[in-house]
């Protein structure tokens, strides 16, 4: 399905928090486009901006103390959400966007069976009867490969182990038939087996579904593995946007290179030498340096690198980077 | 219904309680108390019941007998003496017809027979009115006993089941006014449970609706809320009891009689202790991520607060209501004590006080100061129990 038009579009979003020393901003100029069938990944170390990035998608920051610019853009399907109100959101939350938690252990509600959180999503969204949604209901939790479904339908989360709830959870968040997933870090509290399942579970819904994937992680080895493009954060910018081959085999900004870098490898190489680690700390976000984010523990620093702030380069070959000095190697 | 029964005791917390031998206890005391509740409520012991006068004012309990003295004092002034005064009269049959000796009647004798009776026992009497001291003088007491026998040949001869009820009834006793201890105690149950479970009810009901709002929604509604129980809990118990009790006293409606002064004033407080629980709980409760997953599958903030965060802090709805059902039966028995609880009906507080008042206590009539305590004492103690049970069953780091 040729789909030039893209599912989401995100135009110079801006947050910010408002702190007891002041307003702070936690991302800015953050731009991207996610295509239906397509996974977009975001990597960056903590406190980055990725969970922020989708948790304003998703309008789930807590009003009182966080904002959104207003010359920010969210546009899903043509509707700008960062404006919309709760009414217009509840409608598309759930129904047309789904969002994967982090922990497994506490993303599904502990007083009620599994039957009853996934009826309860179908109900709201749907207008199926109490057969069909049970059967639906149990058909999801069949595509994501839990063991005996109709038995499991009537357990509690604490009867399952950590890949299984996990599991319960992505069915939770697809039972509705959503156009984008979010998933924020859906891996990260499980090991690598179940990593693996889950991911390949997800790749396998991409395809089936023609579902749009943004795939939040801090783990280079999940996006090497299921993303078609990847977003570098760094410090709350995008930093590099590329598709997944070359971002690898050729990154362009020293801060993707130094994160490349810091992956063990096995090998002689490696053998008898330290494992290469990226100097220094994120800036906090109160004292951000004057011209580059990433200019204190960046190898390649240069006059310019303090004096101004670099732009996001223009598009070539699909890529963008936010650098004075970009790396360009054959 | 029954499979979701046996599914609630095989959950690991109905293990847990159900290995607690105190607690099986506990929950079988508490499961009597409910029991003599509900017999009271369906008129097993109706308020009249407590009300009337059954016999001799001060008759000890606990199988306990009276000092020949008060024998045969008894038996001379309640028993015979209206009878010989009733004898007296122009129309003897009518006057005797109309005495009441608490729940015994004249013997349906003839008139001169019943006087040779009198005269008899008169006998008797004025040679056990030649011994100085009854309590001293130990050869007196066949002829006491001889006295008492003729005294209740003159009543009508009770039937089995109506000699059961009057010693059930006189089990524990009498008060000062002649009226049964063990059926003032009994009623006495109703009222403290009743009182209880309503305000208990009442009070994890309003604490839990206002403590989750105010957690969930924050801002100005967690602002009022927190500046309501702030309020609330600054002014004290009683002095918000008293005032209730005179606002009610004051107009002419019933309700000063009932028991809702009671109600409003507990409910008034025993809220804020919840809402401050619940409160903290659901501030943790909506930053976890399955509340926000209910968000994000779109469902609006009520249903996420009502079916959501709240279902979670069943637990300590159930702990607190246990906790304020204890409170809320200690404090009516302080109250109906001090006078401003309970007015029409028996209660606890009101035995205990009518026992201090009359210098019963000093005098060594313990029973009626002692049934109170101990009937509350085993409440109290089965649900402080139960509630320790239930805390542990329900603590997640208490194996």
């Amino acid at each position: 399905m040729p789909n030039t038009q893209p599912l989401l579009e995100v135009n110079n979003l801006k947050v910010g928090f408002r702190t007891d020393r002041g307003d702070v901003t936690a991302i800015e100029d953050v731009s991207f486009q996610v295509k239906a069938g397509e996974i977009l990944g975001i990597v960056g170390e903590s406190g980055c901006g990725k969970s922020v990035t989708s948790r304003s998608i998703m309008r789930l920051l807590p009003e009182h103390n966080s904002f959104i610019d207003s010359s920010s853009e969210i546009l899903f399907d043509g509707k700008n959400l960062a404006q919309a109100d709760e009414k217009t959101l509840r409608s598309i939350r759930g129904n047309r966007i789904a969002m994967i938690f982090q922990e497994p252990m506490t993303a599904l509600n502990p007083v009620f069976t599994i039957g009853w959180q996934l009826d309860e999503a179908l109900k709201y969204h749907t207008s199926m009867n109490r057969m069909e949604r049970r059967n639906h209901a149990i058909e999801m939790l069949r595509s994501v490969e839990i063991p005996n479904p109709e038995q499991r339908f009537f357990e509690y989360p604490h009867q399952l182990s950590g890949g299984m709830r996990q599991r319960v959870v992505i069915s939770l968040a697809l039972c509705c038939g959503p156009e984008l997933l979010i998933a924020d870090e859906p891996t990260t509290a499980l090991d690598v087996t179940i990593q693996a399942q889950i991911l390949r579970l997800m790749d396998d819904l991409r395809k089936k579904n023609d579902t749009a994937v943004v795939l939040i992680t801090h783990d280079l080895g999940v996006i090497a593995q299921v993303c078609d493009r990847v977003i570098v954060m760094y410090a709350g910018q995008i930093v590099e946007t590329s598709d997944v081959q070359s971002l690898f085999t050729r990154p362009q900004h020293p801060y993707t290179r130094a994160l490349l870098e810091s992956i063990p490898q096995p090998g002689p190489k490696y053998h008898q030498t330290r494992l290469p680690t990226i100097e220094g700390m994120v800036p906090s976000l109160f004292e951000l340096p004057s011209g580059c984010r990433f200019q204190d523990r960046c190898a390649c620093k240069e006059d310019q690198c303090v004096a101004e702030k670099p732009l996001l380069s223009n598009e070539v070959n699909f890529r963008k980077v936010r650098c004075f000095f970009p790396i360009n190697e054959s | 219904m029954i499979t979701g029964f046996r599914r609630l005791l095989n959950t690991r917390e109905a293990r847990k309680l159900t290995r607690d031998k105190w607690a099986i206890v506990s929950s079988c005391v508490i499961g009597i108390y409910l029991l003599i509740a509900l017999a009271v409520m369906c008129n097993v012991i109706t308020q009249e019941d407590c009300a009337e006068v059954i016999g001799p004012n001060n008759k000890p309990g606990f199988f306990l007998s009276e000092s020949p003295e008060r024998r045969f004092e008894v038996a001379r002034t309640s028993m015979l003496k209206p009878i010989i005064r009733a004898l007296g009269r122009a129309e003897p049959a009518q006057a005797l017809a109309d005495v009441r000796l608490g729940q015994l009647s004249v013997a349906n004798l003839p008139i001169e027979q019943l006087q040779a009776r009198v005269n008899a026992s008169l006998d008797i009497q004025h040679e056990l009115e030649k011994s100085e001291n009854l309590d001293v003088d130990l050869q007196m007491l066949p002829k006491l006993e001889e006295f008492e026998q003729q005294v209740a040949d003159l009543v009508e001869p009770l039937t089995d089941w109506e000699r059961f009820l009057q010693n059930a009834s006189l089990l524990l006793g009498t008060d000062a006014q002649g009226r049964s201890i063990f059926f003032r105690a009994v009623y006495s149950v109703k009222v403290a449970l009743q009182i209880g479970v309503v305000t208990a009810l009442v009070s994890v009901l309003i604490g839990a609706l206002l403590g989750g709002a105010a957690g969930y929604f924050g801002g100005w509604i967690d602002h009022l809320v927190v500046w309501l129980y702030t309020t609330f809990s600054s002014i004290p118990n009683l002095v918000l009891l008293v005032v209730i009790a005179f606002a009610f006293s004051d107009s002419e409606s019933d309700a000063k009689d009932t028991l809702l002064p009671v109600y409003i004033a507990f409910c008034a407080t025993f809220w804020i202790g919840t809402c401050r629980v619940i409160r903290g709980e659901t501030m943790k409760l909506k930053e976890l991520e399955y509340v926000q997953a209910a968000r994000t599958a779109g469902f609006g903030s009520m249903r996420v607060l009502f079916r959501h965060v709240l279902p979670n802090t069943s637990h300590l709805m159930l702990i607190n209501f246990s906790l304020l059902l204890i409170g809320a039966i200690k404090s009516e028995v302080i109250l109906s004590f001090l006078g401003l609880g309970v007015k029409s009906q028996p209660s606890w507080g009101i035995m205990i006080r009518d026992a201090g008042n009359n210098g019963d206590v000093m005098t060594g009539f313990f029973w009626q100061i002692g049934t109170a305590t101990v009937f509350m004492f085993f409440l109290v103690l089965a649900f402080n129990i139960l509630s320790d049970a239930l805390q542990d069953a329900f603590d997640p780091k208490h194996l």
